[in-house]
């Protein structure tokens, strides 16, 4: 596993916490960065790296369950365990329900901190690898001509090349020339890899941004 | 005038007509019975007066046209006599005829007063019936139910209000028992209340009355007690009035306020000890945590000391930390020390058993007080020693909550030992404590209740024993219990 390309990052007010929890952190060789605020994580430049975040859930200022709420609400996904002095029932459900990792009470494990950790951390990896292929597809979507593009939006919804000839108003050589074009710039070995390509390319769209009609 | 002449001229017409009627029949009868007649008819509706004039009258005429000599006044020997006896007789007879109409018209008088006084009468008595009436009437009108019952607390009257009130009809109410027909609840022992109400003639407290459809009223009641002209009592008048909702509104603040005295002081109480464990635990997870980190530190393949020595540090500090937390809370606690008042614990009692009034009388239960004269007060917090008194008094009332077949009392009484302490005992009737736990029910989390938390009786003895006091429990006899405390007078405490 490779630890050294990760971070964890910890908050909370309390100093003795913060600095015991790197130092255990730290002492299994992963890097450890803590701030004293939620405020001050938020306006920190963090590397972009696999991740995870601890979080306090009581605190003064914005809570760990308003700081949980605000990164969902601005589209960052990075893994969150709960820590708190007394956790009650209602608090954990909501922490979880939104996504938490883990909800831990001090005094906990070390372990199962240690725990929470590894698991949050390969959560974000995967999240990460994906985003990046997602990233890669697009790019690729991306560098097709508009005739390309529409030939690929043909293609994946199952018209035969006559069809799309018709539907274009061009040869059916011409489709054929286009959709071999397709094929090469996605890296799409069959017809069935487009269309699960067409599909990821479609929600990476989505979830990027808003706006842009659908071309596919 | 009109009247005289007609009665004079009766006098005269009837003795003309004798006259005639005698003349015309001379040869046949003898002469005098007619004359009789006219003369008693002249008396009788004429008076004395026309009586006496008719016998002069015929008298005349006697002599005058039948006595011999004929048509002459003169006389001769035995007609003189005659006339002498008949003038005597005739006179005699319009006296007695005069007499007697006099009497009847006497009679008649007296009668006709008499009638005219019976109608006046007649009319007086309508007229008081009238207003005894609308009295009955105004009783009816009053919202406060009236009820009249005998020496025997038989029903004799019962107005409209209590009709709508208890929900039995005037025919179904009188005639019955009235503490039977209301299910009376009474605040103390009815033969103590009738005592009072025969020394003083009256008696009022609040009462708890069962309407007809099951449900419970509570009643301020007065009773005056009317006696005949001998003193002796013959009925007692009660008047009730509905205070249910107000006693509902009181008991409910009441409740509210204890509640909320609770409720603060748990909050406060829990706010505390929420905020202390925070602070506790913080540096608990933190020794924790840096512990381990140093044993990891320590526990690799090269252990990192300068690192595994931080850790330590760091958990030296929060250890001390930790202490501090401790000692801070210490201090909190003793700026709030015990407050130490000249207290007079009959007052307190007092105060206790009015607050527990209500709560007794919803459980059927006597309160009784027995208080030493004349006690020294002691030295100590009066909420708190108010709140032992009440904890004592309420678990004495939740142990007889079951009981049913005898008499539910609890007696609170008050004195000095042998020794010079004050002490109060709380005895009731209820179920008594099992011997096994005499000693154990002061012990904190120990309960026989199903809410219950097991901190009262624990509690009351921790206030007592900073008062400088002892609490126990003994059996009571023939049943219950006794929690009973000691607590030093002020005097030899505060020389101590």
């Amino acid at each position: 596993m490779n630890n050294v390309e990760a971070i964890v990052f910890v908050i909370d007010d309390d100093e003795s916490v913060r600095e015991a929890l790197k130092s255990l952190i730290r002492s299994v060789g992963l890097r450890a960065e803590t701030f004293a605020s939620a405020r001050e994580f938020l306006e920190s430049t963090r590397p972009d790296l696999p991740a995870c975040l601890i979080l306090d859930v009581r605190m003064p200022g914005l809570s760990g369950l308003d700081l949980q709420r605000d990164l969902v609400g601005a589209n960052i996904h990075i893994p969150i365990i709960f820590i708190t002095g007394h956790g009650d029932i209602p608090m954990s459900v909501r922490a979880m329900k939104a996504g938490a990792v883990e909800f831990l009470t001090k005094p906990f494990r070390d372990q199962d901190l240690l725990d929470a950790i590894q698991q949050a951390l390969e959560r974000d990896r995967l999240v990460r690898s994906q985003q990046a292929d997602n990233a890669e597809l697009l790019n690729r979507y991306r560098s097709l001509t508009p005739r390309e593009t529409e030939v690929f939006g043909l293609v994946v919804k199952g018209m035969l090349n006559k069809q799309i000839a018709l539907q274009l108003g061009t040869s059916e050589i011409t489709v054929k020339l286009h959709r071999r074009q397709v094929m090469e710039k996605m890296h799409a070995d069959s017809l069935a890899d487009l269309v699960r390509m067409a599909e990821r390319v479609l929600t990476t769209k989505g979830t990027r941004s808003t706006k842009g009609t659908q071309e596919i | 005038m009109l009247r005289t002449l007609w009665r004079y001229g009766l006098a005269v017409l009837t003795v003309a007509v004798a006259l005639v009627i005698t003349k015309s029949l001379e040869e046949y009868t003898d002469i005098t019975p007619l004359f009789y007649a006219a003369i008693v008819i002249s008396a009788w509706f004429g008076g004395m007066g026309p009586g006496l004039l008719a016998v002069v009258l015929a008298a005349v005429s006697i002599d005058y046209y039948l006595v011999p000599p004929l048509y002459s006044l003169g006389l001769g020997p035995k007609p003189i006599t005659f006339l002498v006896v008949f003038g005597v007789l005739a006179v005699l007879t319009s006296w007695m005829s005069a007499k007697r109409r006099q009497a009847e018209e006497g009679l008649r008088q007296a009668r006709d007063e008499l009638e005219t006084r019976v109608q006046e009468r007649t009319t007086e008595l309508q007229h008081a019936n009238e207003i005894l009436r609308e009295r009955a009437n105004l009783l009816d009108l009053t919202h406060d139910t009236v009820i009249v019952r005998d020496m025997n607390n038989v029903i004799t009257f019962w107005n409209r209000g209590a009709e709508e009130r208890y929900g039995w009809t005037r025919d179904e109410a009188i005639g019955q028992v009235s503490h039977k027909i209301n299910q009376t609840a009474f605040p103390a022992p009815l033969a103590e209340i009738t005592a009072e109400l025969t020394r003083t003639g009256r008696w009022e407290g609040e009462l708890l009355h069962t309407r007809r459809d099951g449900s419970v009223v509570t009643v301020a009641s007065r009773w005056a007690l009317q006696r005949d002209e001998q003193g002796k009592p013959v009925a007692v008048l009660e008047t009730n009035n509905d205070i249910t909702e107000r006693k509902r509104a009181e008991e409910a603040l009441q409740k509210v306020q204890t509640e909320l005295a609770h409720v603060s002081r748990v909050m406060t109480l829990g706010e505390l000890t929420a905020s202390i464990a925070h602070e506790v635990n913080q540096p608990l997870a933190a020794i924790v945590t840096n512990s381990n980190a140093c044993l990891r530190w320590l526990g690799g393949a090269t252990p990192n000391l300068v690192e595994a020595r931080q850790a330590v540090e760091r958990i030296i500090k929060d250890g001390y930390r930790a202490s501090e937390v401790i000692s801070r809370v210490r201090t909190l606690v003793k700026k709030t020390p015990p407050r130490h008042d000249l207290v007079d614990l009959n007052d307190v009692i007092i105060e206790v058993l009015a607050l527990a009034q209500s709560q007794a009388r919803r459980n059927h239960v006597f309160l009784k007080r027995e208080l030493a004269d004349g006690l020294p007060p002691v030295l100590g917090d009066r909420v708190q020693l108010q709140q032992v008194i009440l904890n004592l008094i309420v678990n004495g009332l939740e142990a007889m909550a079951k009981v049913t077949e005898s008499a539910r009392e609890l007696t609170v009484s008050s004195g000095k030992d042998e020794t010079g302490n004050l002490f109060v005992a709380v005895r009731d009737s209820g179920e008594g404590i099992d011997e096994a736990n005499l000693e154990r029910v002061f012990d904190a989390f120990f309960t026989t209740k199903p809410e219950g938390m097991g901190m009262g009786l624990a509690i009351c003895r921790t206030i007592i024993e900073s008062h400088g006091g002892r609490l126990w429990v003994t059996a009571n006899s023939p049943r219950g219990a006794v929690f009973q405390f000691t607590l030093p007078q002020a005097s030899t405490r505060a020389a101590v």
